[in-house]
């Protein structure tokens, strides 16, 4: 995929915010979760021969925090089309530093996929650039070892775990080893409903549990309304598997999820409780929750139906804000996905919005600050809110700036605020290899809307993808 | 001329022609045939610019696909040679081999009926409409030859979704339960599809049956008449016969079209649901530019070269054969 | 030819309701176009307010006039170069019937059944590795050379019938292969030039597939690839897209009912040469 298209831009506008390689955690500065996810362990020797070779910060080694100097500076970057947060970021940077100007060139998520490589190899290596995956980029050397930066700036005090994503150890497993990215904000997924079609339901509160939510979905066919919208077309990808790994969290636990994703030796997806998860994603199929024309249902087509106010609840994640805050404005409410037993715990998928720096950059040094600004800027972190919709992360000791008031968006920061205290961020599972979404999840999911295909068989189907991938 | 050409080898040709070259510029006649030799030299030389970018931009593209077919290779880092795998893939994978497949269904749509209905068609016009109607109807039926075939996509994919025209004409005629997204339902995506391939191509077939067609001789349908023969009868010994080059034709463009077929699956369908309408081309673009496993979308590559050579030379010598 | 009126009748209703079924996708995205932007029509109704201003808008949306400006472009690149050296190499091969024509004229017409997929993933690495990837000499190149079977087995067709008393009178007044070439066979190669001509702006204006590829701006491509991406950001406004996928075909519709007549022969005759 190598240009702007339908296909990939379709696909783009939501794999672009769960699309990296990421475990998350929401870090809600004004809850502070303590240690979302055990902080990595980075202390093996393999570890350390991993980073750059002067990687290992000396005391000193700050003596002169990288910054952008005063000479005028031209930073070579590379956004995303379609999403304003990183050219709202650069301008007030601008402002901020204004011998610092932008050279910015943009594609769409899906195609920064295949240019990425290209982009980090070729004779302008962007000092700045969206990463749509980091590990083989890694592997090669294209991306540039932060882990100087981190200590130069002190990022190594933001909550662990904020990091721990963009992490990649020697043996090619994220979520450990050296720092190569910065997420500039970081996303939360839930679902999403109509309050006013959600009153007639009589839903005072968000469900409690799962079977408080079917029961809503149960009611709302039973009024006539379709109970949720969602997109399972192909070229945007397999909607479904949202509600999917939601109910694989409400009805088992994350770190096997976690582990799938990240290819830990052995792991499989297909477990019982999954096994449970999937038959209730079946059973709403066949309920007629979903959309009849789902297959055919692009992520945008979804959207625009959802705001016209067809579907009582949609999954999707919070880079979706601004646009339901427009289109139902004061109309659309957000809530995590129960868990399976009421109290039990909330977990939803996140990921952060992922920049990095090329290895050849020019203004390596410059970008780095830059990152350092965006995480810790009152005005940065307020820009990430308003427009960007999602938590700036960042250290702990810094307020998540407010949002506009009666908008969706303070829901769902207060959201990401309940999942961090639950130790709840999961990754994606389309995440786990770079084709199970489009070769395994996506058809599969197809196949179940289509009647085609059983809860246990779309399992086993995606899980002998997985292997067959990792083995190839 | 051929055989004046064929005396004259192409090495000696060129060894020779400097002392040619100098000889003829004084010579202030020459007989035709001593500029042959030279004529050689300059000959290659007209034919070296379409060869150069013809052999950089298509034949050398093709060597490296038959070359990146026996690696595996991400299109970043370095490569691995892997022999045939990536073909025992290719032919032993159900997703890989089913777009294949998916390629001969889609011919049914996109050659079998446009030909067969462009026959009908173009005899219609050829018998009722020869005037003005005939006119019109040959430059309406082949405007969606122009257009570009993503915008036909585009189109379609409106008109066959769910709340699109095709299923509101339905429910108006008291169809409306078989109503769905045509595009998206496992059983009808590929058709529909193929429906999109029908109207594009049945006008480029009538209309060139239709100009095979006032070829024919009148004379035979007059006598063909005398013996009292009916439409069909007419329609089969005569009209078809005389049009197997064109039929030929038809078939080969279309079949081409059904084998190799990206923008329309592109943009309508993405090779979806679950690849009930992934063809060779969609896979191949997947592969390569989407999954960076460049090896094996070379292989399915080669392998969806060789089959169009496969199905198409056997209908041109048919086609050929008959004509002649 | 005297036909029964009975079938005449029938005739002319299939034929018309086949122009029907052509025309009306067509119409439906005409009429849809003109409802107000943002809104979802459905089916084939005339809008109470039509809104021509949709038009403008996708034109400006779109960036229309930079996709204008860059297929021009890259039409001109493409068919004035195709146009030449598939003229030489048609004249070479069926005039001149140099040693190795018919190797060569297998060669070419080998190329016409090779489906662009074939060969595009090297295509892709090539242009990254000559560095011409993501400009528009990506789109042109490999066209120019895509563009040579088909082209240079046209123009042979045209030479191989010309009659060999024209050349032998020319070489016998003193007249170079190349004075030869452009002063006689070219002037006298007019019509085929120009159906080729035609043919070939069409196909490259129409190309998909490498502009997909090979060209990531969608302000660097055809039209049809730029159409894609228009569809892509414009997806959830359904008269916009429509309003601007008519402006985006009506370069060609234009084009046709202009040539009609050169562009049908010329791709019916085009096929069947091939």
């Amino acid at each position: 995929m190598a240009s702007t298209d339908f296909v990939r831009t379709a696909a783009a506008s939501w794999r672009a915010r769960l699309g990296t390689a990421a475990v998350v955690a929401i870090l809600a500065g004004a809850c502070a979760a303590p240690g979302a996810v055990p902080a990595s362990p980075t202390s093996g020797a393999s570890v350390a021969a991993a980073s750059a070779t002067a990687a290992a910060p000396s005391g000193s080694a700050a003596a002169t925090t990288p910054s952008c100097g005063t000479d005028p500076v031209t930073m070579n970057a590379y956004f995303e089309t379609g999403f304003d947060l990183p050219f709202k970021l650069s301008e007030e940077f601008t402002k901020q530093f204004p011998n610092v100007t932008w050279d910015i060139k943009q594609d769409q998520f899906t195609n920064l996929m295949s240019s990425t490589p290209r982009l980090l190899s070729g004779a302008n290596p962007p000092d700045l650039i969206r990463l749509p995956s980091m590990v083989s980029l890694v592997k090669d050397g294209l991306l540039k070892n932060l882990d100087d930066y981190a200590a130069a700036f002190g990022w190594d005090k933001f909550p662990p775990a904020q990091l721990a994503q963009n992490r990649v150890a020697t043996d090619g497993t994220r979520g450990s080893g050296s720092l190569y990215a910065m997420g500039l904000n970081y996303s939360l997924t839930g679902v999403f409903y109509n309050k006013k079609l959600a009153q007639q339901l009589g839903m005072t509160q968000p469900p409690a549990t799962v079977t408080e939510f079917e029961g809503l979905l149960a009611k709302a066919k039973a009024a006539n309304l379709l109970p949720i919208m969602q997109w399972n077309a192909t070229a945007s990808g397999g909607g479904l598997a949202f509600p999917l790994q939601n109910l694989m969290a409400a009805y088992g636990p994350t770190d096997p999820i976690n582990d799938w994703i990240f290819q830990k030796a052995g792991a499989t997806i297909d477990t019982p409780t999954n096994l449970t998860a999937a038959q209730h994603l079946q059973q709403w199929v066949e309920a007629g929750d979903f959309p009849k024309d789902a297959n055919a249902i692009e992520y945008t087509d979804a959207n625009a139906r959802f705001g016209k106010g067809e579907g009582v609840f949609m999954f999707n994640g919070d880079w979706q804000n601004a646009v339901y805050d427009k289109d139902l404005a004061g109309n659309v409410g957000f809530f995590v996905f129960p868990p399976g037993e009421a109290g039990g715990k909330l977990a939803a998928m996140s990921a952060p919005l992922t920049y990095g720096i090329a290895t050849k950059a020019k203004n390596a040094d410059c970008a780095a600050f830059f990152f350092n600004w965006v995480a810790t800027n009152d005005k940065a972190r307020q820009i990430d809110v308003t427009v960007g919709g999602s938590n700036p992360g960042g250290p702990t000791d810094l307020a998540v700036p407010p949002a506009a008031a009666g908008s969706v968006t303070n829901e769902t920061l207060a959201a990401g605020g309940n999942v961090a205290k639950d130790n709840g961020a999961m990754d994606f599972i389309a995440n786990a290899t770079g084709s199970i979404f489009a070769q395994g999840w996506t058809p599969e999911l197809q196949k179940m809307v289509g009647g085609k295909q059983d809860a246990a068989g779309l399992l086993k189907a995606v899980q002998a993808e997985y292997e067959k991938e990792l083995n190839r | 001329m051929t055989n004046a050409a064929g005396e004259a080898g192409p090495s000696p040709a060129i060894a020779r022609s400097p002392t040619r070259d100098s000889r003829r510029r004084t010579a202030r006649r020459i007989v035709w045939t001593q500029g042959i030799r030279r004529s050689t030299l300059v000959g290659w030389l007209f034919v070296t610019p379409a060869l150069v970018m013809y052999g950089l931009f298509v034949l050398q593209p093709l060597v490296l696909t038959v070359q990146y077919s026996l690696y595996r290779w991400d299109g970043v880092g370095p490569a691995t040679w892997v022999g045939l795998s990536n073909y025992v893939a290719v032919l032993t994978e159900p997703k890989l081999l089913e777009t294949l497949f998916n390629a001969f269904r889609l011919v049914l749509f996109f050659s079998l009926i446009p030909v067969t209905l462009g026959l009908v068609t173009a005899s219609v016009i050829h018998r009722v409409a020869r005037g003005r109607i005939g006119a019109l109807s040959r430059t309406v039926l082949f405007l969606p030859q122009v257009i570009p075939l993503v915008a036909a996509g585009i189109i379609w994919g409106r008109l066959l979704s769910l709340p699109g025209l095709i299923n509101q004409g339905l429910t108006a005629i008291g169809l409306g339960e078989i109503t769905r997204a045509w595009l998206g339902d496992f059983d009808t995506a590929l058709p529909a599809v193929g429906i999109i391939g029908i109207w594009v191509l049945l006008g480029f077939c009538t209309v060139l049956l239709l100009t095979g067609m006032t070829k024919i001789d009148a004379a035979l349908y007059e006598s063909a008449r005398l013996d009292g023969a009916g439409w069909f009868q007419e329609f089969r010994a005569i009209t078809i016969s005389s049009l197997r080059y064109e039929i030929g034709v038809c078939i080969t463009v279309t079949v081409i079209a059904a084998l190799a077929a990206f923008d329309i699956v592109y943009v309508s369908t993405g090779g979806g649901p679950g690849g009930a309408t992934a063809v060779p081309g969609i896979q191949i673009y997947i592969l390569a530019f989407l999954e960076r496993q460049v090896g094996l979308a070379s292989a399915l590559a080669v392998v969806l070269v060789i089959l169009v050579l496969l199905v198409i030379l056997p209908i041109q010598r048919l086609a050929r054969e008959d004509a002649q | 030819m005297r036909v029964a009126r009975r079938e005449a009748y029938a005739g002319w209703a299939l034929l018309v309701a086949l122009m029907a079924v052509t025309i009306l996708p067509f119409v439906s995205i005409f009429t849809t176009a003109l409802y107000p932007s943002g809104s979802a029509p459905v089916g084939l109704s005339w809008p109470a307010d039509p809104q021509w201003g949709n038009f403008l808008e996708a034109f400006k949306v779109a960036n229309m006039s930079a996709l204008l400006f860059s297929s021009v472009l890259i039409v001109l690149a493409v068919v004035p170069v195709s146009l030449v050296i598939s003229t030489m190499a048609g004249f070479a091969i069926g005039l001149l019937r140099i040693p190795g024509s018919r190797v060569l004229l297998l060669l070419f017409i080998f190329g016409l059944t090779l489906p662009f997929e074939g060969i595009i993933t090297p295509l892709y690495f090539l242009a990254r590795q000559i560095g011409i990837l993501n400009t528009r000499l990506a789109i042109v190149l490999p066209l120019i050379g895509l563009f040579m079977p088909f082209a240079v087995f046209w123009m042979r067709a045209h030479f191989v019938n010309m009659p060999k008393e024209i050349s032998e009178a020319a070489r016998v007044d003193g007249a170079s292969t190349w004075d030869l070439f452009w002063r006689i066979h070219v002037p006298l190669a007019r019509p085929p030039i120009a159906s080729l001509a035609i043919l070939m702006s069409v196909w490259a204006w129409n190309q998909f597939l490498l502009a997909l590829v090979l060209v990531e701006d969608p302000t660097q491509r055809t039209m049809a690839g730029a159409l894609g991406a228009f569809q892509g950001h414009y997806a959830t406004d359904i008269p916009l897209l429509c309003a601007g996928t008519i402006l985006i075909l009506l370069p060609t519709l234009v084009v046709f009912i202009l040539f009609q007549r050169q562009v049908i022969s010329a791709l019916l005759q085009g096929s069947v040469k091939g």
